[in-house]
């Protein structure tokens, strides 16, 4: 029932999780971060079992950051993907696989564009302008697709995210706590007030 | 529900023509029903010779990263590209060293013999088992209709330009009536000195 | 003295020295010289065939330079056989980098991952040291072009331009007189092959002992262009470059 969700706008990408950490029938927790940033501008969201979920992030999160150290500088969203990517698939085929999803936003600095990837725990990995996990993706992709444009600022992003959120609030039958929003541009990773 | 060979869909079909090879597959990516993108490609030339990859789509990148560098590597080993046949032979190999824990994949292989000119293609079973034909190969979640408009739609020794519109109507027709595939195709004519990509437009739904 | 210290890899000298690292160094200073400079818009590579015999088959493929990944080209110094063994391992680091990141791999990481195989080789016991040197060509988008060389002992280091092998030193003086930072590809070319000529044992300049390699950007997709040149190639480049009559010059000068 967790939301994640991105949208990448003209220089920017957007990531909404929900706030809610629940576990069975309970929220546990209403100011979760489903999110763990992997380096200067690249950002990961993720949803999946839990303890699984945040295991794989932080290991995610500390190879890229091994990676920095090592090679002084930090890989592409596009690397970073690609690597994600392969680490879910061979996961995928070990003993207990991670049964995490995740969307990684990023902002290539050399070709000054916002990226946004979407992974699933099988290892399929997807360059898209905008993307959900779970059920979210079934209330929110007839929104996105009609009112998506790539040329949209950040505030136009923000304000399609609004949408999105409220037609989650209508249908979603949980309170899900409303979402936590990062932007990553040219600038890093921001917290918005939304 | 949980086949691996259908959580994502997409088709893919080759066929052999008169001194030319035609090899297309549509462009959909899906979690289930529904669609995710509208350019996951399945189509990857290697060389001169060219793998079509349906299935799970976490194997069929794999799979394409992996016979990428498999194929670099022969490339700079023996200072030329690798042959269909030679190729048929490494993709059979590979899939069958993951026998009792196989990709999901139902791989085709289709490209010119640059010594013989001669064309070929072939298809594979998830563990390797090549099917070599001389018409045409069909895979993919639609494969069932494609076999259908395969056997109603061609005939041998066809020239490059005819082998096109019939690879294309097959594919076309064929994947409109699956729910899995479609969102658009991409279609490879390979002569022996020539290849020609074109991207389909296609009915969106 | 030192035939106490040099049987094993492993041992420092009482001077501090590891002989059989500096044996390898040594080995390869007979080796046939090759040479590398970095132009403004590509990378000249260019080496000595050292002919052992007129009967040897001369094999079509270049035997001292070698294609690493899309974006880098070598040249070898040194024992053959052994730089086989790290070119394959090179080519392999390459391809699985590419297959992890789907981009080419930082010229400097791939040499840093093959120098850490030679320096395995000078200190864990039993093996003797690759007798190889390299001189790498290099693309890569952060740096863009770049020269590199890297020695048995598992060294390497940047360069403007470089040789390793046989009269490298000579090589080296001449290179530092006539080098320009701002050099197209075409004179880094000719300066290569007229160093060349001047460091061979053999007077006369020809395919049969050069081989030539460059790595240049393709100005209408901006994609890296690596070649190893064919004989008939390098004759014409030869030829072209005028550095056999400067050499006939030079040579009736003297007299």
């Amino acid at each position: 029932m967790d939301i994640i969700l991105g949208i990448r706008v003209q220089d920017c990408t957007i990531i909404a999780t929900s706030k809610a950490f629940t576990r069975g029938i309970s929220i546990l927790n209403s100011t979760d971060d489903k999110t763990r940033q992997l380096g200067e501008h690249s950002l990961m969201a993720f949803t999946g079992e839990s303890g699984d979920t945040v295991q794989f992030a932080e290991y995610i999160q500390a190879n890229m950051q091994l990676h920095a150290m090592r090679e002084s500088y930090e890989l592409s969203p596009k690397a970073t993907a690609s690597f994600v990517r392969n680490q879910l698939a061979s996961s995928l085929r070990s003993r207990k696989p991670y049964q995490v999803n995740v969307l990684i936003a990023g902002f290539d600095t050399k070709t000054e564009k916002p990226s946004l990837n979407w992974l699933d725990y099988l290892g399929t990995n997807v360059e898209l302008p905008y993307c959900a996990h779970g059920y979210a993706a079934f209330y929110t992709s007839s929104l996105l697709d009609r009112h998506y444009r790539a040329d949209m600022t950040q505030q136009e992003g923000l304000d399609l995210l609004q949408l999105c959120v409220k037609e989650l609030q209508l249908r979603m039958p949980m309170d899900f706590k409303g979402v936590l929003v990062k932007v990553v541009s040219n600038e890093g990773v921001k917290i918005v007030d939304f | 529900m949980s086949d691996p060979n259908s959580i994502n869909g997409g088709s893919a079909v080759a066929m052999v023509g008169k001194d030319c090879v035609a090899i297309a597959c549509d462009l959909r990516l899906g979690n289930q029903s529904l669609g995710l993108a509208n350019n996951f490609e399945k189509v990857f030339q290697l060389g001169h010779t060219f793998l079509g990859l349906t299935g799970l789509a976490s194997d069929v990148t794999t799979l394409s990263e992996t016979f990428r560098l498999k194929t670099n590597l022969y490339k700079m080993r023996e200072e030329r590209t690798i042959e269909p046949e030679t190729f048929a032979n490494l993709v059979s190999s590979t899939l069958y060293e993951k026998r009792f824990g196989p990709y999901f994949v139902g791989p085709i292989v289709a490209g010119i013999n640059s010594q013989t000119k001669k064309p070929f293609i072939c298809g594979f079973d998830l563990i390797g088992c090549i099917d070599f034909a001389k018409d045409f190969i069909v895979s993919g979640t639609a494969s069932d209709q494609l076999y259908g408009m395969c056997e109603a739609l061609y005939e041998p020794n066809l020239e490059p330009e005819d082998l096109f519109e019939t690879i294309s109507q097959a594919l076309l027709n064929a994947v409109d009536r699956d729910a899995l595939s479609g969102w658009g195709a991409v279609v490879y004519i390979v002569t022996k000195d020539q290849v020609v990509r074109k991207v389909l437009r296609t009915r969106q739904d | 003295m030192s035939r106490r210290y040099d049987s094993r890899t492993t041992i420092f000298s009482p001077e501090g020295r590891l002989y059989q690292v500096e044996y390898a160094l040594e080995a390869i200073s007979h080796a046939g010289t090759a040479i590398g400079i970095l132009a403004e818009d590509g990378v000249v590579l260019a080496a000595e065939k050292k002919v052992t015999s007129k009967l040897l088959e001369q094999d079509t493929s270049a035997e001292k330079m070698y294609l690493l990944n899309d974006n880098m080209v070598c040249a070898v110094a040194g024992m053959n056989a052994d730089a086989g063994i790290l070119i394959n391992h090179a080519r392999y680091t390459a391809q699985q980098y590419l297959k992890t990141y789907n981009e080419d791999i930082p010229c400097e990481q791939l040499i840093r991952r093959v120098c850490d195989v030679k320096q395995g080789y000078t200190q864990h016991g039993g093996l003797r040291p690759f007798g190889v040197s390299f001189i790498y060509a290099g693309y890569d988008d952060r740096y863009e072009f770049q020269l590199f060389t890297s020695n048995p002992s598992g060294n390497y280091s940047g360069w403007k331009a470089t040789s390793i092998g046989a009269n490298t030193s000579s090589a080296q003086t001449l290179l530092k007189n006539d080098y320009k930072s701002d050099m197209k590809i075409s004179e880094a070319s000719k300066l290569a092959l007229k160093i060349l000529s001047k460091t061979m044992d053999a007077s006369l300049l020809n395919s049969e002992k050069v081989e030539f390699a460059t790595l240049t950007k393709s100005k209408t997709t901006g994609k890296v262009i690596h070649k190893i040149w064919k004989p008939a190639e390098i004759d014409q480049l030869i030829k072209d470059s005028g550095v056999l009559e400067e050499a006939e010059k030079e040579a009736e000068k003297e007299q």
